[in-house]
């Protein structure tokens, strides 16, 4: 009898799921535009100087124990609301790329796919490291470096610059200054 | 009206039959069958298996038991079916995205494997039936239902988490499948745990009319043409952040 109500009131609920991911598809905002407004700018170089292995082992050796980890957990908390945005951004910048593959323009189909493949690339890249991050706050004294998200970022800039060059080559020198 | 044998209980059992019927053959036409191939094929099934079963059901030479084996017998076929069904979908989804390939696949089998072994635990827990072939289909119907609501509703969310672009047409056949795998988990657990008694017929009516209307979702999505949309250039506001700008592109060149 309980397993029965658990599973009617499990099924109740994948069903509103369901029917709330089609109702959020068809409403979906495809305008590029009001997508890119959504996109949140990072400082590059402080997430570069956070994730630093040589700075957390200078922290390591300069500070006592129980400093260091404070300041470790500190730095990991900045750090996770850096890749947060991150992943925030290459999620725009998925669709970004969708809506540039959706228009049909031939020109922009090498660019956008580029852009959306990178976009996921840092999305599951982002997905990894706040994992990661995470764990580290349990054990701030173990080893962690997010390089890969930084390179990732990187090159996902460049697409999206590649792409705003395409698609209106004014705006594209300030599509690429947001990402 | 909500009556076994009534018109509409009737109508219901053989009109999704009969659609599924005239989708498949308008797939054929279409070309859509080379692209679908699992669907078709459950299409076909889908079809074939509820004219029958229902042709059992009326027939007055057909016994109790014979009805029951036949109902297990095409729900063992249609749940392997289902399950090719869904791989296809899968398939098509990630057909685009190259790089979650591997984290997808490996994801969809830990959640394969941990909702075999939750399905497996539900069906220890079930009341067993005076008769083992009642009691066995509606176990295995709980069972499996679990399993494929658990999928459908993993493919969405990882669809949902990365932002991924739904094609029309595998969009409308799992929305489909998650509307059924969804309304079929509470009817087996109604079934399965014998909730309704007597009045289960009505439980039959809600799941017949349901299925009715996902077989028309997978029409319109599969036949009625999609509209082109138009999406404006990319027009970026005017904003202070060009000294970011020329900070990634130094970074770039790097």
């Amino acid at each position: 009898m309980n397993l029965a109500i658990f599973l009617i009131i499990t099924a109740a609920l994948a069903l509103v799921s369901i029917l709330s991911v089609a109702i959020r598809r068809s409403l979906r905002v495809k305008d590029s535009a009001i997508l890119i407004a959504a996109i949140r700018p990072i400082d590059l170089e402080a997430f570069r100087n956070l994730i630093n292995p040589v700075e957390d082992d200078y922290l390591r050796r300069r500070l006592p124990r129980s400093q260091f980890r404070l300041v470790r957990r500190e730095r990991l908390r900045a750090m996770a609301a850096y890749v947060r945005v991150a992943g925030s951004n290459a999620t725009v910048l998925v669709r970004v790329g969708e809506a540039a593959l959706a228009s049909g323009n031939s020109q922009l189909h090498g660019a956008a796919h580029q852009l959306v493949n990178d976009a996921l690339l840092l999305r599951r890249n982002t997905t990894v490291a706040l994992a990661r991050i995470y764990l580290a706050l349990a054990w701030p004294d173990s080893e962690f470096a997010a390089v890969r998200v930084v390179d990732r970022y990187e090159r996902l800039s460049g697409t999206a610059m590649l792409l705003g060059r395409l698609q209106n080559p004014r705006a594209a020198v300030r599509l690429s200054a947001l990402v | 009206m909500l009556q076994p044998h009534s018109l509409l209980w009737h109508y219901l059992w053989v009109a999704p039959s009969v659609l599924l019927a005239v989708l498949a053959l308008l797939m054929w036409r279409r070309g859509l069958h080379r692209e679908f191939p699992a669907f078709f094929g459950y299409a076909i099934f889908e079809a074939a298996r509820g004219l029958i079963i229902y042709a059992i059901d009326l027939s007055p030479s057909a016994s109790a038991t014979t009805y029951w084996r036949s109902y297990l017998s095409f729900l063992v076929v249609e749940v392997l079916i289902k399950f090719v069904v869904i791989g296809e979908v899968f398939t098509h989804l990630l057909r685009n995205y190259p790089p979650l390939g591997r984290l997808a696949k490996g994801l969809i089998s830990g959640v394969g494997v941990i909702l075999v072994f939750a399905a497996t635990i539900i069906a220890t827990y079930a009341n067993p039936g005076s008769f083992w072939l009642i009691s066995a289909t509606r176990i295995l119907g709980r069972s499996v239902s679990v399993v494929q609501c658990g999928l459908i509703l993993f493919l969405l969310a990882f669809a949902l988490y990365f932002h991924l672009s739904w094609d029309r047409a595998v969009f409308g056949i799992t929305l489909g499948f998650g509307i059924v795998a969804s309304v079929y988990l509470a009817h087996w657990a109604l079934m399965a745990d014998l909730l309704l008694g007597r009045r289960s017929y009505l439980l039959d009516f809600f799941n017949m009319a349901t299925y009715h209307a996902c077989v028309l979702i997978w029409f319109y999505y599969l036949l009625v043409p999609h509209k082109s949309a138009t999406t404006s250039a990319v027009s970026v506001p005017e904003n202070s952040l060009a000294i970011w700008n020329r900070e990634l592109e130094r970074l770039l060149q790097q």
